[in-house]
């Protein structure tokens, strides 16, 4: 049986298979699809229906059972997640697990697709590292740099923050000149 | 205790493949998925025959949420009595739709693994309930 005390490996694992036999854009049409229209219909009922208090709900109960190392932060227009521990990267970096090039970028593909729909924008930065940054705001509220220092929980605060590679994401864009320090904490 | 909710992907990467690429393209997936992903388990079956069997299945159910599953070692081979599937319940429990072919992967990844392993595989049964072995190449059925 395939479970799931193994799943990020062979979740990893297909995202790789998928590339080699249909191609790049077949693994973002299986993060859209598959992930964020089929496997987290949950989360997707929970944010479009409740809005941040939905994302509150549904990322408790995910990280909880991932057991994941990471910190809410909620503002009057803003829901905030610092990962300083993914479970799902610190899976495959202590198992030497890369069989897909941009493991990452997963979490994108699907959560963008819902927040979408659920009038929301994402801002979020990640570090290839096992940590990471989001703040879901209103589809309105509209930013022209990243967030500020959101205090000691902000994962841009820990010393080894400035590690491997950093893609960012504003206004739900990827921001193409993301340098090593265009996301840090100011 | 593992992260359930990962259930429903798996459930939905197998519909996705299927409706998108076809029956065909699905079980390549799962083939492969053991030629590639499950190798090193293959290669401990191989060495460690149907004791390592044992150890592996039962740990492994041992360690899924919930579920009802017994992994013995008998006359004809390593012998697995699923008579709750933790995936099959946890997908129902969450009332999604399960694809019909949803049960096949255990047919064709392990047949897989065993065939690299020069074991082999039979399985009766789905839908929450079914009974498997892992048996020896030429040993008795």
């Amino acid at each position: 049986m395939i479970g799931v005390q193994d799943f990020i490996g062979y979740y990893d694992w297909t995202f790789e298979y998928l590339r080699r036999n249909f191609g790049e854009p077949a693994v973002r049409d299986f993060w859209v699809r598959a992930i964020s229209q089929d496997s987290q219909t949950h989360a997707r009922e929970l944010i479009v229906g409740k809005g941040f208090d939905g994302m509150y709900e549904y990322w408790a109960h995910t990280l909880e059972m991932e057991e994941a190392g990471y910190t809410f932060d909620r503002g009057d227009d803003y829901f905030r997640i610092d990962m300083v521990d993914c479970p799902s990267k610190g899976h495959l970096i202590k198992r030497g697990l890369a069989a897909y090039h941009d493991y990452c970028e997963h979490c994108i593909g699907w959560i963008k697709p819902l927040m979408d729909d659920a009038g929301f924008m994402i801002e979020h930065e990640h570090n290839h590292a096992g940590q990471c940054w989001w703040e879901m705001r209103r589809a309105a509220d509209r930013l022209t740099t990243p967030p500020p220092d959101r205090g000691p929980h902000d994962v841009r605060n820990l010393p080894n923050w400035q590690q491997a590679q950093h893609d960012v994401f504003l206004n739900s864009e990827r921001l193409e000149d993301d340098t090593d320090d265009v996301g840090a904490a100011v | 205790m593992s992260a359930g909710d990962f259930y429903y992907a798996i459930n939905a990467t197998f519909r996705f493949i299927h409706d998108t690429y076809g029956k065909e393209a699905l079980i390549d997936y799962w083939t492969s998925m053991a030629h590639e992903y499950h190798a090193d388990v293959a290669a401990r079956f191989r060495t460690g025959g149907l004791e390592e069997v044992r150890r592996y299945w039962a740990d492994y159910f041992a360690a899924e949420p919930g579920g009802d599953v017994q992994v013995s070692l008998t006359e004809t081979g390593v012998e697995i009595d699923v008579r709750d599937c933790p995936a099959i319940r946890w997908l129902k429990d969450g009332s999604r739709e399960i694809i019909p072919c949803y049960c096949e992967h255990c047919h064709y990844v392990s047949t897989a693994i065993a065939d690299q392993a020069e074991m082999r595989f039979a399985l009766t049964g789905g839908g929450g309930t079914c009974h498997q072995v892992f048996g020896l190449r030429g040993g008795p059925v």
